[in-house]
C-alpha cells in the first residue's frame, strides 16, 4: 500500500493505493478515512488496484471549504478521476461514501465501470429515517453500528487527547457540511437513479440500525439490473465488523465485472 | 451602573424522575410534559413580572429566544417584547436576543425590531445571538454555517435599518432583490446592539469594532474575567478604552430579607437552573462546526472543568448571587472588582421554580436597596 497526495485546484487530496489490476475507487464511510483495512487488502488481493481517497475535510485531505453540498462532491470526484487518469473505474462506496458513489453514477454514468453500494446513505425514506449519529455520544455510536459491539474501552486515565478530539470534530464538521440538511439525503436522487447504467451491487448488513436496510432495498429496486445481497449478523460498521465477508461479497461481484 | 431584569420564562414543573429519565430539558424532552393551561398561566405571570420591574425602576427588561425547551419558553422574543411595549413606559425593552444564526429570514428580524422600536417609542435594544447548539438540531439549520449565517444576517439587518435607499443583497446564505424596509427604526442610526460572548475572540473583536455591548453568559468568574479582558483588549487594540457601559454581566440574583431566608429559598431555584434547566449533552452543546477547531482547542486546553456544580460552588464561582440586600450589594461589588469592572448587570430574578411572590419581593429589595448603592459603579471613568 502506498500513500500519496493529489493536487486539485481547491486543495490536496490524500489517498491510499494498493494492489494491481483494474482500478477500484473506494469512497469511505463517515469513519475510517485514511485507514487501510483488511477489507481493502482483501479486494487488492483479489487482483484489483484499490484507490482510497479521503473526502474533503477528512483524514489528511484538505478542507475544500467551498464544497458544501453533494453535487460539489460529485464534481470533486470527477476531478479526482480526471487527475488520476481513471476513465471508467469500478466504484465502491460505503454509507456516506455510498451516497457519493450513487450520485457520481447518476451524474456521469459513462465514467463508472461497476457500482457497489454498501449500505449507502442518500435516499429520503421518511418511514425509515437514518438515525441521528450527530446526537449520539461516541459510546452510543459504537453500540449502534455494531451487531456485536466490542467491549467498551476503559476510560483513559491520562489527560485528554485534545488532538484526537479536534481531529474527530473536524471530520464530523466535514460530514455535517454535506449531510446535516437534508439529512443524509438528496430528495431528487431516487428518481434520478434510473440514469445509472453500470452493473450494480447493493449490499446491506442484516442489522443496520443507522441506515435501515430499506434504503439498500430501495436502491436495488430503483437501479436497473441491480443485485441485492445481505451480510448476516452484522451492523452498519460492515467491513469493520465483518471484513472477510464484505471483502468476499464485493470481490465476487467485481470479478464478474472484469472487462 | 445600569440594571436590567432578564427573564428566561422557564417551564418550572418537571416530573420527579426528570434527572434519571431525560438527557435534557431541551430538544428531546417530550412535549407531552407541557401543560398548555399551566403554560398560559406562566406567560401571564412572567409578563406581569417584567412589567413590575419597569414600575420598580429597572433600566431594562429583557427577554430572549429559545426553541423546543423548558429552559426558556420564548421561541419568539419579539412577541413578548411587543406585549411589553404596551404595558410599560420607562424601561428599555431588551431582546437578548434574536437567534439570527438559525432564522430562515433575517430580513424579518430587521422588520420586527423596527416595529418594536416604533411601538415602544425608541426603547428597544436589539441583541443578536447565534442560537444554542441544540437549536441547530431542532430547526434543522446546518451548524457548520452558523458563523457565516450570523455574520451575514447581522450585516443585512444593519444595512436594512440604515440604508437610505433600496438595495439588493447577494450573500452566501441569503439573497434579496428588494430590501426596502418599512417601517424604519426610530432610534438612529439603529437600536443599540447587544452580543453575548462565550470566549470566542472573533466575537470580542466583532463587538469592539462596532462598539456593541458585550454581555457574558453564565460561567465562573475566572472565565468571565477572561472574556471581559478580551473585549477590553480588543478595544485597546482598536485605539480606544472600552466604555464600561458596553460590558454587561449576566447573573442570576435572588434577594430576600435575610441571608438565611434567601439561601433557603434560592437553593432549589439555583440548583434547578444549573442541574435541570441547563442539563444537556455535549453533542447538543457543540454540534459539528458550531465551533471552529481553534475555538474548540481553546476551550479544551483551558480545561473542560468549569468548577463544581453544587449550590455552594455556584455561589463561590459567581454563577448566582444570593442573600440579603446588603449581602447581595457586597457580593456584586466584589464581582465588579473580580471581573475588572462592568457597567451593566443583567439579573435573572425568576429562577427555576421560584414563585411570583418570591420574584416580586426579590426584585423590590434589589431595586430599592441594592440598585441605589451600586448605581455609581461602572460609569465612564470609574474603571
Amino acid at each position: 500500500m502506498t500513500e500519496e497526495f493529489l493536487e486539485l485546484a481547491g486543495g490536496r487530496v490524500h489517498l491510499l493505493r494498493g494492489g494491481a489490476g483494474e482500478p477500484v475507487l473506494f469512497l469511505h464511510a463517515a469513519g475510517g478515512a485514511g485507514t487501510w483495512l483488511p477489507f481493502h487488502e482483501g479486494i487488492a488481493a483479489a487482483g484489483f488496484e484499490v484507490i482510497a481517497p479521503d473526502h474533503p475535510g477528512f483524514g489528511k485531505s484538505d478542507e475544500f471549504p467551498e464544497e458544501d453540498s453533494i453535487d460539489d462532491l460529485v464534481f470533486h470526484y470527477l476531478d479526482v478521476l480526471d487527475a488520476l487518469g481513471l476513465e471508467k473505474p469500478h466504484v465502491v462506496g460505503a454509507s456516506f461514501g455510498g451516497w457519493i458513489a450513487a450520485e457520481l453514477a447518476v451524474y456521469a454514468p459513462h465514467r463508472i465501470g461497476s457500482l457497489t453500494l454498501l449500505s449507502a446513505a442518500g435516499l429520503r425514506l421518511p418511514d425509515h429515517p437514518v438515525a441521528d449519529l450527530f446526537l449520539m455520544p461516541p459510546a452510543k455510536i459504537t453500540a449502534t453500528v455494531f451487531h456485536n459491539p466490542p467491549p467498551a474501552a476503559p476510560a483513559p486515565d491520562g489527560p485528554l487527547d485534545i488532538d484526537a478530539i479536534i481531529a474527530a470534530y473536524r471530520e464530523a464538521t466535514a460530514l455535517a457540511r454535506f449531510s446535516w440538511v437534508p439529512f443524509f439525503n438528496d430528495p431528487k436522487l431516487e428518481r434520478r437513479l434510473r440514469r445509472i447504467s453500470a452493473p450494480t451491487l447493493v449490499v446491506a448488513p442484516s442489522d443496520d440500525r443507522l441506515i435501515p436496510v430499506e434504503h439498500a432495498k430501495r436502491y436495488a429496486e430503483r437501479i436497473s439490473g441491480a443485485t441485492y445481497a445481505e451480510v448476516p449478523d452484522c451492523g452498519h460498521a460492515m467491513y469493520f465488523e465483518k471484513p472477510e465477508e464484505f471483502a468476499a461479497v464485493v470481490t465476487a461481484f467485481l470479478k464478474e465485472q472484469r472487462s | 451602573m445600569k440594571f436590567s431584569f432578564f427573564h428566561l420564562m422557564p417551564y418550572s414543573q418537571l416530573p420527579d424522575d426528570f434527572d434519571t429519565a431525560y438527557d435534557s430539558i431541551s430538544l428531546t424532552y417530550p412535549n407531552a410534559n407541557f401543560d398548555p393551561a399551566f403554560g398560559a398561566s406562566l406567560y401571564a405571570r412572567y409578563l406581569d413580572e417584567l412589567e413590575y420591574a419597569d414600575q420598580l425602576g429597572f433600566d431594562g427588561i429583557a427577554v430572549n429566544e429559545h426553541h423546543q425547551s423548558g429552559y426558556g419558553l420564548m421561541p419568539s422574543p419579539n412577541l413578548m417584547a411587543a406585549a411589553l411595549t404596551r404595558r410599560t413606559s420607562q424601561a428599555r425593552i431588551m431582546v437578548l436576543g434574536n437567534a439570527i444564526g438559525i432564522r430562515g429570514n433575517p430580513l424579518r428580524v430587521a422588520e420586527e425590531i423596527a416595529m418594536l422600536d416604533l411601538m415602544s417609542g425608541g426603547r428597544v435594544d436589539s441583541g443578536f445571538v447565534r442560537g444554542i447548539g441544540w437549536e441547530y438540531f431542532g430547526h434543522s439549520i446546518n451548524p457548520t454555517k452558523s458563523r457565516s449565517r450570523f455574520n451575514e444576517a447581522h450585516d443585512l439587518i444593519i444595512k436594512a435599518w440604515t440604508s437610505p435607499e433600496m438595495f439588493s443583497w447577494y450573500g452566501e446564505n441569503y439573497e434579496y432583490r428588494y430590501v426596502n424596509l418599512w417601517p424604519r427604526p426610530i432610534q438612529q442610526p439603529h437600536p443599540p446592539i447587544f452580543i453575548p460572548g462565550a470566549g470566542s475572540t472573533e466575537t470580542m473583536k466583532f463587538c469592539a469594532e462596532r462598539r456593541y455591548t458585550y454581555m457574558s453568559v453564565y460561567a465562573p468568574t475566572g472565565i468571565v474575567r477572561r472574556w471581559f479582558d478580551g473585549y477590553r483588549a480588543a478595544a485597546t487594540e482598536l485605539g480606544y478604552v472600552a466604555d464600561p457601559e458596553k460590558i454587561a454581566f449576566s447573573v442570576p440574583i435572588y434577594v430576600a430579607d435575610t441571608d438565611e431566608k434567601a439561601h433557603r429559598e434560592a437553593q432549589p431555584m439555583v440548583e434547578w437552573l444549573y442541574h435541570k434547566g441547563l442539563k444537556q449533552t455535549g453533542e447538543m452543546v457543540t454540534p459539528p462546526g458550531y465551533m471552529s477547531p481553534g475555538s474548540l482547542r481553546g476551550v479544551l486546553a483551558s480545561g473542560l472543568r468549569m468548577g463544581g456544580n453544587s449550590y455552594e460552588d455556584l455561589l463561590a464561582n459567581g454563577q448566582a448571587v444570593v442573600g440579603s440586600p446588603s449581602s447581595v450589594t457586597k457580593r456584586l461589588s466584589e464581582l465588579y472588582d473580580e471581573l475588572g469592572g462592568f457597567g451593566q448587570i443583567i439579573g435573572l430574578f425568576a429562577i427555576g421554580p421560584s414563585t411570583h411572590e418570591q420574584v416580586k419581593r426579590s426584585a423590590e429589595l434589589f431595586a430599592t436597596e441594592v440598585m441605589p448603592v451600586l448605581r455609581p459603579l461602572g460609569t465612564e471613568g470609574t474603571s
